[in-house]
């Protein structure tokens, strides 16, 4: 099988998924609540309701409204939320929000991977040395604080006191300085934004700063995991008997570690990344919540606290998809590294 | 012994200790053996005796726990040019010096053809690694680059590209002399065409498919093969094969064991063969080496081994090899078991499972002597000379 082939193959498998998630959840939501509550808010006049019921459908057999359901969400009409304050397509609000969450994620991923997987390696090739306990140290208390806490004593150290102290200090909140600069939303993504459309690098190095500490609060449990598996699955390789034969070729220590057991020993991490960047984007709430992040995280706690079945509905099939991007993702990366995997 | 131009190798009294939680295990008690330059050489000895170890320790592959404790591996270092020979104490050297030893003047191939070619590496890039690593291939990359431009010259038609080909091709055979130094892709692409050549050596069907190909789409037979090729890549003096035939079936078995009979004839490499299947020693060896619990027992060439062991241990292993004009119901086993290497019994390692083993065997160990001409044994009560008795 060739690699496009692969590839193809692996998007067929996925529209399913997405499919499955999709009904699940609009089948629960009915159950749960009105689906009419997706089409209407409190400033809706009554007098309209029976118009919109019929609009929409929701005078129509279960079945029917599935599908007309189905129907709306390709024409992008993903239903109305109310947590924002004012009543907004679902879309709009997802369209807003989305890339300061994936933003934040990436960055969050990025430090998680560029520290772990070395930091993983360290551990193993120097198994029960010191530098193996000190990672193990750093990597179980990632997964022992609780980032609310972790989030406000970084912010506490780092912002607060720094700043007492007259020091440079990293900022506490927010995605830039809206003081100093303004940029102008082509994308949502701001780095992006601020280089490409804006050409403004002290924007880019101003986000690049608002996202060091929330970014490595988000990542530090990710970094523990992908530090604890990398060790594993390194010492694991170690033992294998090619690493035996690399060895009996003369090469260096280095070569055998970062060329022949690294590329194996990536294959389990790989997994864990993939699921772990799902887990980011749901897990935002609280590191968004501490820095005053503009991301989906808070609005979707929001939107289940004030029962906004069409927010909830519309961030459920968001996350869904994004899982199953980064599973894709993933089983690509697979392929690159095992060719196994790729013809198998 | 023999003198030491004809020598390659000499392992002098190896001790090696695996230090492990239940104790010290004394995996090797004191190893003896020569290898003579161009021979096959035979290890035999039961699971467990110490074969492995000694060919780990002779690539200085020994790991923690473990540790060379004592002894002298000498390799007798011939240069292909000048025929000088170098004398090296392989246990002495450092790890850095063991480098340009390892994979290059002795290289090894390993039982399992399916667990040790790296997965993820294709057949052809893992042997162009080992090539890359010990060879200068600066002439090489211009013979390719010559014959390139031939080709190039055999197609075109232009008077004008052929005359500009040919003062090329000028220019690269006046760099013949003194090579200069090639770009690294010229060198992985040169290292690359070796490998096919040393995959077509080891007759491997369709070589520059094999080389683009993974080990998981080759047969067994043919991955061991393409091990073969990898350890012979840089002409080896010494090619250690580590029971490399064992996870094979027979019929492949006997095409890799012709195989490697020819290469030696080829190549010139001295082959130490270790295994427990006594055919193989048959087949392949001119010399043998019993081993027995870490130690040398006994050293001779095969033929008189087969018709006239004079260790106990070896006349053991000799009758429960399976005949074909016997007709047995039980083959004869040696009594007892392999004993534990955390406390080995004193003297001779074997008495307590000897039939011949006295007062002498417990108290003091032998040591390898040359009992009769060119055939050594370390024992007390050797059979066919004066005494051997069995007790009862």
């Amino acid at each position: 099988m060739r690699l496009r082939d692969f590839i193809i193959r692996r998007i067929i498998l996925a529209i399913p998924v997405v499919f499955g998630v999709l009904t699940i959840t609009w089948f629960l939501s009915y159950i749960v609540g009105d689906p009419l509550a997706m089409y209407i808010t409190e400033r809706t006049p009554d007098a309209a309701i029976p118009g919109i019921i019929h609009a929409r459908g929701l005078d129509q057999p279960l079945v029917v409204q599935y599908f007309l359901y189905l129907n709306s969400l390709f024409h992008g009409d993903w239903g109305v939320s109310t947590t924002t304050g004012a009543d907004q397509p679902v879309l709009t609000v997802l369209a807003a929000k989305f890339p300061a969450t994936i933003e934040l994620s990436i960055f969050a991923m990025i430090f998680a991977i560029a520290l772990g997987i070395p930091l993983g390696i360290i551990s193993a090739t120097k198994k029960d040395k010191a530098a193996d306990h000190i990672t193990r140290i750093f990597a179980l208390s990632g997964v022992s604080m609780p980032i609310f806490w972790f989030g406000l004593m970084l912010k506490y150290l780092l912002f607060f006191q720094f700043s007492q102290w007259g020091l440079p200090h990293l900022p506490g909140g927010d995605r830039y300085n809206y003081r100093a600069y303004t940029w102008h939303p082509t994308t949502g993504f701001l780095l992006v934004d601020s280089l490409v459309f804006d050409h403004n690098p002290g924007l880019f190095i101003d986000a690049i700063f608002h996202l060091i500490m929330p970014g490595f609060c988000l990542g530090y449990i990710t970094l523990a995991i992908i530090t604890r598996m990398m060790r594993s699955s390194m010492l694991e390789v170690i033992k294998e008997d090619y690493i035996t034969l690399a060895k009996s070729k003369g090469l260096t220590e280095r070569v055998v570690i970062y060329k022949h057991a690294l590329r194996n020993a990536l294959i389990p991490t790989v997994t864990v990344i993939g699921l772990a960047f799902g887990g980011l984007i749901t897990g935002a709430v609280l590191t968004e919540t501490i820095f005053n992040w503009p991301g989906l995280g808070r609005w979707a706690t929001n939107s289940i606290l004030n029962s906004d079945i069409a927010a909830i509905n519309g961030f459920t099939l968001l996350v869904a998809f994004i899982f199953v991007t980064a599973n894709f993702i993933v089983d690509m990366v697979y392929g690159v590294l095992d060719p196994r995997i790729r013809f198998g | 012994m023999t003198t030491a131009d004809e020598i390659v190798l000499h392992v002098k009294d190896l001790y090696v200790s695996f230090y492990t939680y239940e104790g010290v295990v004394k995996a090797l008690d004191g190893v003896i053996m020569f290898l003579r330059r161009g021979d096959t050489m035979g290890l035999v000895g039961e699971t467990g005796c110490g074969k492995s170890v000694t060919a780990k320790a002779i690539l200085g592959l020994v790991e923690a726990p473990g540790r060379i404790e004592g002894g002298k591996v000498i390799f007798f270092d011939k240069d292909a040019e000048t025929q000088e020979i170098t004398e090296l104490d392989l246990a002495q050297l450092t790890s850095e010096e063991m480098l340009e030893i390892r994979g290059n003047k002795i290289s090894i191939v390993f039982q399992d053809p399916a667990t040790y070619p790296n997965p993820v590496f294709r057949i052809g890039d893992q042997i162009a690694e080992v090539i890359e690593l010990h060879q200068d291939l600066s002439l090489d990359v211009l013979y390719m680059k010559i014959a390139k431009l031939e080709l190039a010259l055999s197609e075109t038609n232009s008077d004008v590209n052929r005359a500009e080909i040919e003062s090329k091709i000028a220019y690269y055979r006046q760099q013949m002399e003194d090579p200069p130094e090639p770009d690294k892709k010229s060198i992985k692409e040169a290292a690359k065409l070796k490998a096919i050549e040393m995959l077509r050596m080891v007759r491997m069907p369709a070589p520059e498919q094999v080389a683009n190909q993974y080990p998981h789409e080759l047969s067994g037979g043919m991955r061991q093969r393409a091990l073969i090729a990898m350890s012979l890549a840089c002409n080896p003096s010494i090619l250690i094969c580590d029971e490399a035939t064992t996870a094979l079936d027979v019929t492949v078995q006997a095409q890799v064991l012709k195989l490697l009979n020819q290469l030696k004839t080829e190549i010139g490499t001295s082959i130490i063969v270790i295994t427990h299947d006594m055919g193989v020693v048959a087949e392949t060896c001119e010399w043998v080496n019993v081993m027995y619990a870490g130690t040398s027992v006994e050293s001779c060439a095969t033929e008189r081994l087969f018709t006239k062991p004079l260790h106990p241990y070896t006349a053991g292993l000799l009758k429960a090899v399976p005949k074909l004009h016997e007709d047995r119901e039980r083959l004869p086993q040696i009594r007892g078991s392999v004993p534990n290497l955390i406390s080995p019994p004193t003297g001779c390692r074997f008495h307590p499972r000897c039939d011949y083993a006295t007062e002498i065997c417990i108290e003091t160990k032998p040591i390898l002597e040359e009992l009769e001409p060119r055939h050594w044994a370390a024992c007390h009560h050797p059979l066919w000379t004066s005494g051997g008795k069995k007790n009862e």
